[in-house]
């Protein structure tokens, strides 16, 4: 299952690299056409001007939408909630950005009961486990721009995990439980019919509730089924008599009552409902039943149990969220109404957007190229050092390094970008290496991934050809080098004019003849050189 | 010790065997995601806590094995 991820932020710890595609921080445009499910997943940005943070998440709409109608209508486009995790204002009546947040909530909620393939995740349920200083990890902040504590990515993954199952559908069939201290207190065999405990006084009351839930289970379509060592007439028995019994056979799609082992039974019970092992829940307080089944029949889902009764309410959530929670869709016919509505409304909202260029446009880019100098080196050098993805050549530079580059003739320039939402600083490198009076060689290009996906990347070697060409340098080679992590570049040098010359596995290389094109460069890019 | 680093080692970077002659320049996985990782399980696994200016230097066996135990 390939995700695909539009966020602003470092997230990577959260959800990994496996089967995971992220866009540029602030990229809406990016559309990875083999991905199965689409993630919107914002935080939001740690500033302390308010007004630009609610500007920031009014955004935030618009641009969901703008996916959505990118978007293949047959995937899963699963949205976070946002949720404010640190906030400073200097005045109590000042609720702004609480708003705004719950306006986004609303509105993404109301924007998933119109379209089906949307899903709301609400990052509350996760969140509520944590207090905001566990959230947030300042040292993982600003040493590596990680929001989220690291620590928690854990309990994320998995968390996020069973959302994804839930939405897609996906959840256990059969829950098979044993009877003795399980289903009531005590042992049916030795304290009899009326001896057990249910109802009443603790702990029946206790295991009453629990049955209860169960039986609220059946009727969200689980399927129950009973695997007890006991005497099979015993059982048969107390489930017509004891009053206080609440699930009585009717409620048991099936039953194994006998001394044989568990295992045996389980695969017996898979049999009859036709269901595979991979569906079943087993339930038992005996932590030898629970080993054995785990042992024999690993597919099978085995929950450590309780050994208070008055921890079964805990034990029934836990049992709920992790195996038999599913996302239920609002029926569309109850909305129709607010469908045709809504589909209007999306309509005049994407004329906001009619184009990509409008919605770039709107953004306001403003590009400033940079000559290395003593101020800057220590970043770029920083940059070839970190830089992963867009990164054609993947080369390491020292600060030294850099001042090496110059000094033979090389040309080593950085970008700064900024826009709407702020200033993102230093975000890109070229590195020019001279190689004679009218050739130049592309020796590292690279771009931090905040800012891909606007047309900055293809804007900024334009800039830099139209330099050399009025210099009346000729040529400038270039070259793609492959690692793990930089597939999203390996068609770049083509995609803005270049020529392929020569393709291996492990490089490729080019040339452009720089009197033989114009450099143009997008109008709503503002670009300059400082 | 060292074998408690060795194992987080493995278990980070999902290694099949690992010595003590690991460094960043020697290991494909030790990626800056990796690094950050890698220093959230010496921290859960020591249960200590490493300051960023030890973060950025923590790059070999040899001086995470002197940091980490200055902390113990």
């Amino acid at each position: 299952m390939q995700h695909f991820i539009y966020r602003n932020t470092t997230i990577e710890h959260l959800f990994g690299n496996d089967n995971v595609c992220y866009s540029g921080y602030d990229d809406i445009l990016t559309i990875d056409i083999v991905a199965d499910m689409f993630i919107w997943f914002y935080l939001l940005p740690i500033k302390s001007d308010r007004e630009s943070i609610v500007a920031e998440i009014e955004s935030y709409t618009k641009s969901i939408r703008f996916i959505y109608g990118n978007i293949p209508a047959n995937k899963p486009f699963l949205i976070f909630t946002l949720q404010e995790f640190y906030g400073v204002t200097n005045r109590n009546d000042d609720f702004s950005v609480e708003l705004a947040i719950n306006a986004f909530n609303a509105d993404i909620v109301a924007f998933a009961k119109q379209h089906k393939n949307v899903k709301i995740i609400s990052i509350s349920d996760f969140t509520r486990n944590y207090t905001n200083e566990q959230w947030i990890d300042w040292k993982y902040y600003f040493t590596s721009k990680i929001y989220i504590n690291p620590h928690l990515a854990k309990p994320f993954k998995n968390w996020f995990a069973k959302q994804v199952d839930a939405i897609l559908g996906i959840r256990k069939k059969c829950l098979i439980l044993d009877l003795d201290n399980t289903l009531w207190g005590g042992i049916l065999g030795e304290d009899g019919i009326e001896g057990i405990r249910i109802g009443g006084d603790y702990p029946g009351n206790a295991f009453s509730q629990f049955q209860q839930s169960l039986l609220e289970l059946t009727n969200a379509g689980i399927i129950l089924a009973v695997c007890s060592k006991n005497n099979e007439q015993d059982v048969l028995d107390a489930w017509q008599k004891n009053p206080f019994l609440i699930l009585r056979e009717e409620h048991f799609a099936t039953y194994k009552i006998n001394w044989d082992n568990k295992a045996d039974n389980i695969k017996a019970i898979a049999q009859t409902l036709n269901i595979g092992l991979e569906s079943i829940v087993f339930v038992d307080d005996n932590p030898t039943e629970r080993e054995l089944i785990k042992q024999v029949l690993p597919m099978v889902a085995v929950p450590e149990f309780p050994v208070q009764p008055y921890l079964l309410p805990m034990f029934f959530e836990q049992l709920q969220n992790d195996y038999f929670s599913v996302y239920s869709i609002t029926e569309e016919d109850k909305t129709k109404t607010e469908q045709y509505k809504a589909n209007a409304q999306r309509e005049s909202m994407q004329h906001n957007f009619t184009n990509i260029t409008d919605y770039l446009a709107s953004l306001n880019i403003n590009i400033t190229i940079q000559k290395a100098d003593d101020f800057n080196i220590p970043r770029i050098a920083q940059l070839t050092q970190k830089t992963n993805q867009f990164n054609l050549t993947t080369k390491r530079y020292t600060e030294s390094n850099i001042h090496e580059f110059i000094h033979e003739g090389g040309l080593v320039f950085c970008i700064n970008v900024k826009d709407i939402f702020g200033d993102n600083g230093i975000v890109g490198v070229i590195i020019l290496k001279k190689i004679d009076e009218v050739s130049f060689e592309i020796d590292s290009l690279l771009l931090s991934c905040r800012v891909l996906g606007k047309g900055i990347e293809k804007a900024f070697v334009l800039y830099i050809l139209n330099i050399l060409k009025k210099q009346s340098v000729r040529r400038v080679s270039a070259q793609y080098f492959p690692t793990n992590k930089n597939v999203q570049v390996k068609d770049f040098y083509e995609r803005i004019g270049f020529m392929l010359n020569n393709e291996k596995s492990e490089s490729k290389s080019y040339t452009i003849i720089l009197e033989d094109n114009d450099f143009i460069i997008e109008p709503y890019l503002k670009i300059e050189i400082k | 010790m060292k074998e408690r680093i060795l194992l987080v080692f493995k278990r980070t970077f999902e290694l099949e065997t690992v010595d003590e002659s690991i460094s960043q320049k020697n290991c494909d996985k030790w990626d800056s995601m990796n690094h950050l990782n890698l220093i959230v399980e010496f921290e859960t696994e020591f249960e200590i806590t490493i300051e960023p200016e030890e973060m950025g230097i923590m790059k070999d066996f040899k001086t995470i094995e002197t940091i980490i135990s200055r902390k113990l």
